[in-house]
């Protein structure tokens, strides 16, 4: 090719300037390691842990613990004295991405994802944990308020459970936040239909909308 | 002062002498004479006038020309209109005036008398003039009028009593002949009557024509008699009889005469005839017809009297017209717009839409009841019935939302997808599914045999995607047994037939601009086509150039 480039070139120039480079092929680099990016600095990420979070913390650490440490190779510690998980690249980390994706890991439990569910983000790279509050959507006050958030829940929680299995993503509601976990598309179909819970449609409406969204989902595999 | 009789004649003859300048300067000694005169004339008049307030005039140097007149015209007004009546009433009927005045005096005494009694008011109306001009020019007409019927009437007595053998107490010819030309006159117009009387006075001096008037027997025919008239008036000559001396209004003829002059003829001519209808009634009110509207329609003719009635009508009419409408005739009318109770008066009837209640009787209510109680029995109701729905299509499978908290986590769900899409767990349909597919595929088959054998309900054939080279063959070609609508909806689509390229139009439907492009189109193809070639041919041209040469 380089050669057919080289012809049609001194094609164009009258006088080819004699090039006394010779064919240099393009340099082929193994990536780097982790230690290797930062000039070989360690890559540090702190996650704070909220009160509320502390316990189930310490109820479900090795379940943390095990994936991080063993699968991603990222180390991880618990300073208790100023509350944070703490994650560090080793040596044989192997990949940069390892580190945030423990990092986001750990962030989506402290937010109040289950471990099991958070997981996934380990799994998955497309996986995104968004997260707004009600007044985003709608100012609501006292009463309001809280018929808003039991409106998002259902009785028994199960609106957001029919949110959650028929957009396959995981709802977190903490008093006026609301996080949503899954791919980007599904995390779009679940914040709409809880915009028009907060709204104020009924439970009713939302399901066939839910039905009809799904189905389409369904049929594009 | 009272003066005597003779004294009085004097002082009138006196002011009779004096010259007519000498009144307009004003002198005491004509004064006197003239208040003398007047008195006596008053005194002289008085016996006619028994309803005078005054016994005599008073006439002392006190009283004012104006006072003086105002006396006089007391008594004299109800005079004429005395003196007026006589008259007419002896136009009427001479035999009473020869009554009055004794058979045995002579006519010629009876007019001189008449004359007389013309002169005195004459001289009265000298008076009057002296005293106060103006208003007296009426009453000489009047006299003056007056005079002339005087002495028509005093025409008339004369012919009185021809003297014919068919003639006897109760048949005058003359009569007779009078009544129809009254009636004549009345039918025709007044004119003839005025013109037969203004022939009679001129003919008062010539005795000799009045022998014409005895020789006119012919009654009968109205015609003829107004004819004799107008020939008299025309040298005798009843060809020269014209359409308006029968057939015109009384205004056409009258316009030389004064307005005064019909009056006063009309008022005699009435009179006359109400004299002969109602032959032996007292005086009528002949001046108490005032109204000249009443005289005239009595002469005018058919026509005429057609034509007021019709423009009397239009008056109504247009006067209807103009004023505003009655209530009545207004539209929607509330309670306030419309007087008082006048509902009541007015006889009101409209269409009632509505049907009239029934009338519930004894029957009504039995047959109802009949009815009901039979329908009941035998179970034969009314009732809606929904028409039954005939599924076209298999009920959609509904997917139930799951609202319980899914055991799953979401790594494994989103693992389990994974999975399926690529391919590396068998794609276990659910059981529903296969079975469902086969069913539908099996009951479209179906579906489509039974409609081809029932022709009336038309459906193509189920459209199964899968791949197979179509050729575009006829139908009938494809299915033997053919029933009449069969679809070639499974043969090669229109798109696929004709994909739109070339030529669509025809030779016939393109303009001029359409014929023009094509034409540029062949051109640019026909050269692009040459220089391709012309590019291949050096080529060949190598080998043989001159060849080339000469080609090209």
């Amino acid at each position: 090719m380089m050669q057919s480039n080289k012809g049609a070139t001194s094609m164009e120039v009258e006088e080819a300037v004699p090039s006394e480079t010779k064919v240099v092929s393009k340099p082929n680099f193994k990536p780097l390691k982790a230690h290797e990016i930062s000039d070989g600095q360690v890559q540090f990420r702190k996650i704070s842990v909220p009160k509320h979070r502390y316990t189930p913390l310490k109820k479900a650490w090795m379940d943390i613990y095990t994936p991080i440490y063993d699968q991603m190779m990222v180390d991880i510690r618990m300073n208790v004295k100023t509350r944070n998980v703490e994650l560090m690249t080793r040596r044989d980390t192997p990949d940069v991405s390892n580190l945030q994706k423990c990092a986001d890991f750990v962030h989506a439990f402290m937010l109040g994802f289950d471990v099991i569910d958070a997981v996934a983000l380990l799994r998955m790279d497309e996986l995104y944990v968004d997260s707004f509050e009600i007044k985003d959507v709608k100012t609501l006050k006292g009463e309001h308020l809280s018929r808003a958030i039991g409106r998002l829940s259902g009785k028994g929680g199960k609106t957001k459970f029919a949110i959650e299995n028929s957009t396959k993503t995981r709802i977190v509601i903490a008093d006026t936040k609301i996080h949503i976990l899954g791919s980007f598309a599904n995390i779009k179909v679940a914040r709409d239909s809880l915009c028009s819970l907060i709204l104020g449609s009924p439970a009713g409406k939302v399901y066939s909308k839910l039905r009809a969204v799904t189905a389409r989902l369904a049929e594009r595999f | 002062m009272v003066a005597t009789p003779s004294a009085g004649v004097e002082a009138l003859h006196r002011l009779k002498l004096t010259e007519p300048l000498m009144y307009l300067t004003p002198s005491s000694e004509l004064a006197t004479a003239a208040r003398i005169a007047s008195e006596h004339l008053f005194a002289s008049l008085k016996p006619y006038t028994p309803k005078s307030p005054f016994d005599r005039l008073l006439v002392d140097e006190k009283f004012d020309a104006e006072q003086i007149w105002q006396q006089i015209d007391l008594q004299s007004q109800p005079l004429i209109s005395a003196i007026r009546r006589q008259v007419n009433k002896f136009e009427k009927d001479p035999q009473e005036l020869k009554d009055i005045f004794k058979s045995g005096e002579s006519d010629q005494e009876q007019k001189r008398e008449l004359v007389l009694e013309g002169e005195k008011e004459e001289d009265s109306d000298e008076e009057d003039d002296e005293l106060d001009d103006e208003s007296n020019e009426e009453e000489d007409e009047d006299e003056d009028e007056m005079e002339e019927d005087e002495s028509g009437d005093g025409e008339r007595e004369h012919k009185e009593r021809g003297g014919v053998g068919v003639e006897d107490k109760f048949l005058n010819i003359q009569e007779m002949k009078e009544f129809m030309e009254d009636d004549e006159a009345r039918e025709y117009g007044v004119n003839k009557k005025k013109q037969v009387m203004k022939k009679i006075t001129r003919k008062f001096g010539e005795d000799d024509e009045e022998e014409d008037d005895d020789e006119d027997d012919d009654d009968d025919d109205d015609e003829l008699g107004v004819l004799e008239l107008a020939g008299e008036e025309d040298m005798s000559d009843a060809e020269d009889a014209r359409y308006e001396d029968f057939f015109t209004s009384t205004k056409k003829r009258d316009q030389s005469k004064k307005p005064k002059v019909s009056e006063k003829v009309e008022d005699i001519d009435i009179s006359n005839e109400e004299e002969t209808e109602d032959s032996d009634t007292g005086d009528e009110d002949n001046d108490g017809m005032g109204s000249d509207d009443e005289m005239k329609t009595d002469n005018l003719s058919t026509h005429e009297k057609q034509l007021l009635e019709q423009r009397a009508k239009i008056e109504e009419v247009e006067r209807e017209n103009l004023e505003a409408k009655s209530w009545t005739m207004q539209g929607e009318v509330n309670a306030t717009k419309r007087p008082k109770n006048s509902a009541l008066e007015v006889d009101l009837d409209w269409e009632r839409n509505a049907k009239p209640p029934p009338v519930i009787t004894e029957e009504v209510s039995q047959s109802i009841e009949e009815l009901i109680m039979k329908r009941i029995s035998e179970g034969h109701f009314d009732d809606v019935q929904k028409a039954p729905s005939l599924p076209s299509k298999a009920p959609r499978e509904m997917k139930e939302l799951d609202e319980n908290q899914s055991k799953k986590g979401l790594g494994e769900i989103y693992a389990d997808e994974y999975a399926q899409k690529t391919g590396l767990v068998s794609q276990a349909l659910s059981f529903s599914d296969e079975q469902k597919k086969e069913a539908s595929l099996l009951f479209k088959k179906l579906c489509l045999k039974l409609d081809a054998l029932s022709h009336f309900h038309f459906t193509p054939k189920p459209v199964i995607e899968d791949m197979s080279i179509q050729t575009n063959v006829p139908a009938l070609a494809m299915e033997e047994i053919a029933p009449l609508a069969v679809s070639d909806a499974a043969m090669l689509a229109p798109e696929e037939v004709f994909s739109g390229k070339g030529d669509i139009k025809e030779e016939a439907e393109l303009t001029q601009e359409d014929r023009k492009r094509r034409r540029a189109h062949k051109k640019r193809k026909f050269k692009a086509e040459n220089a391709k070639r012309i590019a291949k041919k050096p080529r060949e041209n190598t080998e043989t150039a001159a060849d080339g040469n000469e080609e090209s």
